[in-house]
């Protein structure tokens, strides 16, 4: 077990900057956990698959949606993986007013701000969830 | 009426996520250029992975729009899931396509001068589709 990963699986919206702040926070998060963190092609969940629904049920999975559709995670548990956490950046950002996502290209300075403040949070779970297994 | 409802109707465009490759980025990147800048009145979008998380109405996209799939790689996971929970596709495009050898492709976000360059490529490429479906669907 000790070689189980987190495979963070951002829903990536299209149409909204929270969707590109997702994105950017799992980026984000692989950066500062390089070797422990991975992410997969959610579209290679929705389309079905194998490789990468046997990739997130080895491996710890987290998802991070945009908004209360939850895409990753409902995707995600079709693929028979109930995430070991799930987030949605709009709750985020509900919290951090002052952290606002602008563009869904370029998220601007607020919106690398939220992507700070939503992987630190994340950063931190993941090391609780090891913590955990190893007690 | 019928030939008003024809004009007004739009091309969906939809690009697989590609989280994991650069191709995904430049797909996403292409698209959205084409549908804020290039094509904005005559295209629109769908979340993918909304074909299941979402309701009946989004799995009717296909099926409402002629639609473009957007792809970076050969697995062409938007066109699967659309195709599989949708509708047939009207055109597919994979990013892999338009990459020469001599290009340097290594980047999910900020994109250097290759992977800027190709997704322009696409984003024209999809522009030039969505004239071509608009001119046959209004003929
Ligand atoms: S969770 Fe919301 S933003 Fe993300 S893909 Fe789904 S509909 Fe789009
Ligand atoms: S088509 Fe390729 S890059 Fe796009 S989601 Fe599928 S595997 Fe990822």
């Amino acid at each position: 077990m000790k070689d189980k990963k987190f495979i963070i699986i951002p829903c990536s919206g299209i149409g909204k900057p929270i969707g590109t702040t997702s994105r950017e926070t799992t980026y984000e998060i692989i950066k500062q956990k390089p070797g422990l963190a991975e992410t997969a092609c959610l579209a290679l969940l929705t389309s079905g698959d194998k490789e990468t629904i046997k990739k997130i049920n080895d491996n710890y999975c987290i998802t991070l949606d945009g908004c209360a559709k939850h895409c990753a995670l409902k995707n995600t548990q079709a693929c028979g993986k109930i995430p070991d956490k799930s987030y949605m950046i709009l709750k985020f950002a509900a919290e951090n007013r002052d952290m606002k996502p602008e563009g869904m290209v370029d998220i601007g300075e607020g919106g690398r701000a939220l992507v700070k403040t939503i992987s630190k949070k994340i950063i931190s779970d993941m090391d609780e969830i090891l913590q955990d297994e190893k007690k | 009426m019928e030939e008003n409802e024809k004009k007004l109707s739009k091309v969906g465009i939809v690009s697989c996520s590609g989280e994991d490759f650069p191709e995904g980025t430049i797909s996403r990147l292409a698209t959205l250029e084409a549908l804020h800048h290039k094509k904005p009145f005559d295209t629109t979008t769908i979340c993918l992975p909304l074909f299941i998380a979402g309701g009946e109405g989004d799995r009717m996209f296909a099926k409402n729009h002629p639609v473009i799939t957007v792809d970076g790689c050969e697995k062409l996971c938007a066109k699967r899931a659309t195709e599989k929970y949708s509708g047939k596709v009207a055109c597919s495009i994979n990013v892999r396509d338009f990459i020469k050898d001599s290009d340097e492709i290594k980047n999910k976000s900020n994109l250097n001068e290759d992977e800027k360059r190709i997704a322009s490529e696409v984003t024209d490429a999809i522009s030039l589709k969505v004239d071509d479906i608009l001119k046959k669907n209004n003929k």
